[in-house]
């Protein structure tokens, strides 16, 4: 080899070189256009599309961005730290809790939001209030308890509230009313008027405070697509009768209706009693997915009405619950003679004097 | 200088390994390829990766200088923009959405601040609703920090419940035994529930405890309820003794209390009654009602009088904390109006001090254990009438006041019942199925003024009439066919279904 | 070797760059040592403060003329004088003196509807500095370089309540060497200056503690806010306001039923915080809040959402520890930051947050105790201690300039 050759060669390699410096570096540069770090990831996966939105891997790294190594000297002295304590927890929750994430992790449950009206007459509210929450506390979330109280000067209600556990939003609403029906439905358009301002996603039920219900319920309300009706029994003190009332059903068709008259002297039909439906809640919010104008003024309406207009307007998305021939009882109200004042019945206050 | 001097270097390096071949893909050459050629083939491969990574600096440095716009992302307001942009173009992104998702980054170079002042977009993303595998995650987070909060500050070392009820099958017994068992399936600790059964065990309470989940021990008493609350209260103190001795016979470990099926908890009882050595009692709130009796005169002040004050049952303390005696149930204001007979529509006076009120540790039940104290009789030696759990005692000083000295109400008593003749379906399984009073068409929605439009009502109310739900069978499944094809064509065509209806 | 010099060379610029970008992610200077111990920290004996005597215009006169000005979130400036006034730094010998306060409430002056608007507070401040450099040799000595002053409006010593306006008219041209303890915090920001000490507002701490509710309330809510999402009045386009921060929360998390947010503050909300796992703490027209405070006291963590924001006694609270930050453009997954985090860590930094000396740390209360905020103060102070020679000027040596900033500003007070 001569050394001309051998040099041209050296020129040879150091161009190789210096060339795939160069390809690197300018790939580097134009990575770096890139849009890279947290930040902008997440901008980007916004514009693409929402299917990374399920993919978790970038909020890892943003994550370990935001929080130091859990390793940190600092953390260790800065102590009083409560050591851990595992103790004593009964077999029982612990199995429930395992079993509990292990259906959460497969499948998610649709939001269950139960609206409780407490009329402020009613003094032995807060009894009934704790006994509605143990159920209420059993039910699987998600589920939004929503609970609208007659201005009172105690805090009873937020206290009970508070211990339970229970994701809920209390209200306070502050009219005052003479007619405890009346407050009652105004309460219940106080929370409707909350869903529909927060658009709310999910099935709307009624419960009274009286009301008892097997938990099996709470499954069956969450299988509701857009109007479910169950019947119920509305039990009274000292009487010989049971009233069941709610809708007849052909499988989960409603076909009709089993309800009493209130008296004889009108021949207007009973209403359906207000915890004996629930309903998607996108109906108050959301009325083109269900084939309405959006046009109707909402927020100055009485809530209810609307959805009342809905249903009536569509009956066959009316699903009787459970889906076998509606037959099942899964709900009860108790009426007794102190809360005269506070039932959720609408009408049925007279039914007895009828029956006995 | 040096940098150049060692390119070379290493170029010569090079010059001698490579060969004019490419070389890492020949295994002919593997064997000359000596370490030191490896080691200069990684260098160049380093060497390429830190342009790389220096291309990449200086392109963000560039970049920094043309965009610094004072932000706080480098990155921010050109894609931003772009942001916004897709935003526009995609019809999905909320496209209802009032606000603005224009960007309009504030470009005043004067700013030293990197965070734009002025006016930003209002991100939103495309998906509005929450994702609900997330919503689950959330809860199991709820759920997570609530068990450590019950670890850390919830009781110590908790001792079993073991709860007592009497109970037998009525038209309440579901309404009134639901909410005890809800109660007791909430208690964070072990709980055992012995339900002791009238007229022996029936399928019907079978089947509601059966969803507790709960350890139960359900056992019968051969002996019907009887009709006077009297002779009531009587037999159910003998099925609560009944239970007793179950403890004492299986020696079950923890604190007895006596949930009836007609109380009401607050979940703060079961915390209290962790704090009893021996013998507690706690105050119940008296829900008395009048029965029904007149509906007319339950407003009268004697029961505005009473519904500012609900009356209380349980230990009275003096001003050191110590027991002093009972508050017991004040039935003067009921002599004669108070109920006999579970028929009687009066109201239902409470007995002088509930069982309900009472709880008591099981090792002071069994037959031997290690300081036992000796006020407490031995179950055997008991009289089968008492009125109390008080009579099981020699000493009721000895009794431990509990909730704040009795002053906290941590359960309710509400006596409520049907007439006796009342009749449920069983199982609560409607069957046969119930009479249609109105039809499905006419759904009387609660506070819907009546009139529905006119038209339609002239044309329904005739048909209405006639069905009736003792139809055939056949005529049953015909419908059942025809619905299930309507049901199908809902799905798929709302509107459809809406013209066809009207 | 030569081979090691190449990649000494590359690291240098290496290093150079990464300095140049350091400053993205939130990251505040710790001293060594660790946190808990710095907030334990005693100050007394390691300093000595030196209160000016002022006219009672400067303060109490301002306060007596509206009292509100106790309770607001600002009201730190006038509990900081009362504080100084009995505690054991102070001294009377100005002499031998470390630190000189000067007391001047410079915010209590308010709108009927208590809005606190800084438009006097200038002339104030000016007025002040011109009686005590007058009046005293100290000021003059060093300019202020041993002077702190508490500012703790909106955006600090800027003396104004609208961003862009303060940073036109940055920090006071008089001000320029004093050390500022202020509210205000935003790294690379002309209404911070480098040295000052940023503290929490001023929340009631009475109020908190009486309403504690014990600790075993279960936390049944997941994100709690409550607070503007819009500034309608001041900000009616919308995006000024937060940035558009609390736009977005509400934007995208109002249909959200693990995100109890809303703009009506109800009676119960210290209750609430106190049952809620994450307490969301966006900007507002400032990138603080009280929420902070509120948050910290009563064990919720704080999500952060302000970008490059400036935590108060970020050199002795472990605010990464404790809180999470997200950053504004991130706040449209919020949902999905805040349910990846690991139960385990939230858990930690609940147990952190139930630390008493992070919540001493918070509060100004009366009577002072021990670990509470005015002590942080001092000991941010005195660990600035020694001064630097280089602070104190020659004789006659001028370095501020007396006659600038706006027009307005030079009028008398």
């Amino acid at each position: 080899m001569g050394s001309l050759e051998r040099s041209k060669k050296k020129v040879q390699l150091w161009k190789k070189a210096v060339v795939h410096f160069a390809l690197c570096f300018v790939m580097g540069f134009f990575t770096g256009f890139a849009p890279t770090g947290k930040a902008s990831i997440f901008s980007s996966q916004i514009i693409s599309s929402n299917k990374s939105y399920f993919s978790p891997q970038p909020i890892e790294v943003l994550h370990s961005a935001v929080t130091p190594p859990a390793q940190d000297p600092k953390n260790d002295s800065l102590a009083a730290e409560t050591p851990m304590q595992i103790p004593a927890e009964s077999e029982r929750a612990k199995f429930l809790e395992e079993v509990e994430e292990r259906e959460a992790k497969l499948n998610p449950r649709r939001l269950i939001i139960i609206i409780t009206p407490m009329s402020s007459k009613d003094a032995y509210e807060g009894v009934f209030l704790r006994r509605l929450a143990n159920t209420i506390r059993l039910v699987p979330p998600p589920l939004l308890w929503i609970v609208v109280e007659g201005q009172t000067e105690s805090d009873e209600v937020s206290e009970i509230l508070r211990k339970t556990g229970i994701m809920y939003r209390h209200f306070v609403s502050k009219e005052n009313f003479t007619d405890p029906q009346a407050e009652l439905d105004h309460q219940r358009n106080v929370a409707l008027r909350h869903i529909e301002q927060h658009r709310l996603s999910g099935i709307v039920h009624f419960a009274g405070l009286s009301n008892t219900y097997d938990l099996a319920f709470f499954d069956e309300l969450r299988e509701i697509e857009v109007f479910g009706t169950w019947p119920m029994a509305l039990l009274t003190a000292n009487k010989n009768k049971v009233i069941i009332e709610g809708p007849v059903c052909d499988s989960s068709q409603v076909i009709g209706w089993h309800l009493k008259k209130i008296n004889n002297q009108t021949d207007s039909t009973p209403p359906i009693h207000i915890s004996s439906f629930g309903f998607n809640s996108s109906i108050l919010w959301d009325p083109e997915r269900w084939g309405r104008p959006s046009s109707v003024p909402q927020t100055s309406q009485n809530s209810i009405k609307f959805v009342k207009q809905v249903a009536l307007e569509d009956e066959t998305k009316l699903k009787g619950i459970p889906p076998e021939e509606c037959s099942k009882i899964m709900l009860w109200q108790l009426k007794f003679p102190i809360e005269n004042s506070s039932s959720d019945s609408l009408s049925n206050t007279a039914v007895d004097s009828n029956q006995r | 200088m040096k940098l150049s001097a060692l390119q070379q270097s290493y170029m010569n390096r090079r010059s001698t390994s490579f060969r004019g071949s490419a070389p890492l893909d020949s295994s002919s050459e593997g064997a000359i390829k000596s370490p030191a050629a490896i080691f200069w083939l990684l260098l160049h491969g380093v060497c390429c990766l830190i342009s790389l990574v220096l291309g990449f600096r200086f392109s963000r440095l560039v970049f920094l200088f043309l965009f610094s716009t004072s932000t706080s992302n480098l990155y921010g307001p050109p894609f931003r923009q772009l942001t916004s942009t897709v935003d526009l173009a995609n019809p999905l992104n909320v496209p209802s959405n009032p606000v603005v998702n224009t960007e309009l980054p504030a470009l005043n170079k004067t700013l030293s601040s990197r965070v734009v002042v002025g006016r930003h977009g209002i991100r939103i993303r495309p998906w509005p609703h929450p994702n609900p595998a997330e919503v689950m995650r959330a809860h199991q987070i709820i759920e997570r920090v609530q068990r450590e909060q019950r670890n850390q500050f919830g009781v110590k070392s908790p001792r079993t419940v073991i709860a007592v009820t009497p109970t037998y099958v009525r038209t309440f017994q579901m309404l009134h035994l639901t909410g005890v068992m809800h109660s007791l399936m909430l208690v964070p600790y072990d709980v055992v529930w012995i339900v002791v059964e009238a007229g022996g065990v029936s399928n019907e309470t079978a089947s509601i405890i059966a969803k507790s989940g709960v350890k139960t021990i359900h056992v019968g008493l051969n002996q019907r309820m009887p009709n006077s609350w009297e002779r009531r209260h009587k037999l159910e103190a003998k099925m609560r003794l009944h239970a007793l001795r179950i403890v004492r016979e299986q020696k079950l470990d923890g604190i007895v209390m006596f949930a009836d099926d007609s109380n009401m908890h607050s979940m703060d009882l079961f915390d209290e009654i962790q704090n009893v050595k021996w013998f507690g009692a706690v105050s119940i709130g008296i829900l008395a009602h009048s029965g029904g009796a007149d509906e007319s005169s339950s407003a009268t002040v004697e029961d505005v009088e009473k519904r500012s004050s609900m009356p209380i049952q349980g230990p009275a303390c003096n001003a050191s904390n110590k027991l002093a005696g009972w508050h017991t149930f004040n039935s003067l204001p009921y002599e004669g109006k108070a109920a006999i007979y579970i028929d009687d529509r009066a109201t239902v006076l409470p007995q002088k001090l509930e069982w309900a009120g009472f709880v008591v540790n099981s090792r002071l039940l069994w037959k031997e254990s290690e300081d036992k104290p000796d006020w407490m009789k031995d179950l055997d030696s008991v009289d089968e009438d008492i009125e109390s759990p008080l009579s099981l005692l020699t000493d009721t000083s000895m009794v431990e006041p509990l909730g704040s000295c009795g002053r906290q109400v941590l359960l309710w008593w509400l006596r409520v019942e049907a007439r006796s003749d009342s009749k449920f379906p069983p199982g609560w399984i409607i069957d046969p199925p119930l009479e249609i009073t109105v039809p499905s068409k006419r759904t009387p929605w609660p506070d819907v003024p009546p009139e529905l439009p006119a038209t339609e009502k002239a044309v329904i109310s005739i048909p209405e009439h006639t069905v009736k739900h003792a139809k055939t069978r056949s005529s049953r499944s015909k419908r059942r066919s025809k619905r299930k094809h309507e049901a199908k064509v809902v799905d798929t065509q709302v509107s459809a279904r809406h013209s066809e209806q009207n | 070797m030569r081979v090691s010099m190449w990649f000494l060379v590359l690291l240098l610029v290496f290093g150079f760059n990464d300095r140049s970008f350091a400053h993205q992610r939130p990251r505040t200077e710790r001293i060594s040592g660790s946190a808990g111990d710095v907030l334990e920290d005693d100050p007394v004996g390691r300093l000595k403060v030196y209160v000016y005597e002022l006219p009672s215009k400067y303060n109490k006169k301002l306060l007596q003329k509206d009292p509100r000005c106790l309770t607001y979130m600002f009201a730190a400036e006038i509990f900081i004088h009362r504080f100084l006034l009995s505690s054991a730094v102070r001294t009377l010998n100005p002499d031998e003196a470390d630190w000189f306060y000067t007391p001047i409430y410079t915010t209590c002056d308010l709108t009927p509807t208590g809005m606190p608007l800084p438009f006097k507070s200038p002339r104030m401040m000016r007025s002040a500095i011109q009686l005590i450099s007058t009046n005293w040799p100290y000021w003059n000595r060093t300019e202020g370089a041993d002077h702190f002053f508490v500012v703790p409006h909106d955006f600090g010593a800027c003396f104004h309540y609208q961003e862009e306006k303060a940073i036109k008219r940055g920090i006071l041209p008089l001000l320029q060497r004093a050390t500022l303890v202020q509210t205000f915090g935003q790294r690379n920001h002309v209404c911070l200056n480098e040295g000052s000490i940023t503290i929490p507002p001023y929340a009631p701490p009475q109020k908190m503690q009486a309403r504690q509710i014990p600790p075993e309330t279960p936390r049944s809510i997941f994100v709690y806010f409550r607070g503007l999402f819009y500034d309608v009045n001041n900000d009616p386009e919308g995006g000024y306001y937060a940035r558009g921060a609390r736009a977005a929360v509400w934007e995208n998390f109002k249909n959200n039923p693990l995100f109890d947010i809303s703009t009506e503050h109800p009676t119960t909300y210290y209750e609430d915080m106190q049952r809620a796992i994450f307490c969301l703490c966006p900007l507002g027209w400032a990138p603080w809040s009280p929420r902070l405070v509120e948050a910290v006291v009563f064990g919720c963590i704080p999500v952060i959402i302000a970008d490059d924001i400036v935590l108060p006694f970020a050199d002795a609270i472990p605010w990464e520890q404790i809180g999470v930050f997200v950053a504004e453009e991130d706040v449209p997954n919020l949902d999905m930051i805040l349910t990846s985090i690991p139960t385990e860590e939230i858990l930690r930094k609940q147990r952190l947050l139930a630390n008493p000396s992070m919540k001493r740390a918070m509060l100004f209360p009366q009577p002072a105790q021990s670990g509470d905020a005015f002590h942080q103060i001092l000991n941010g102070l005195a660990r600035k201690l020694p001064h630097d020679e280089k602070i104190f000027l020659k004789p006659g040596e001028k370095v501020l300039n007396w006659t600038a900033g706006p027009v307005g500003d030079l009028k008398p007070w």
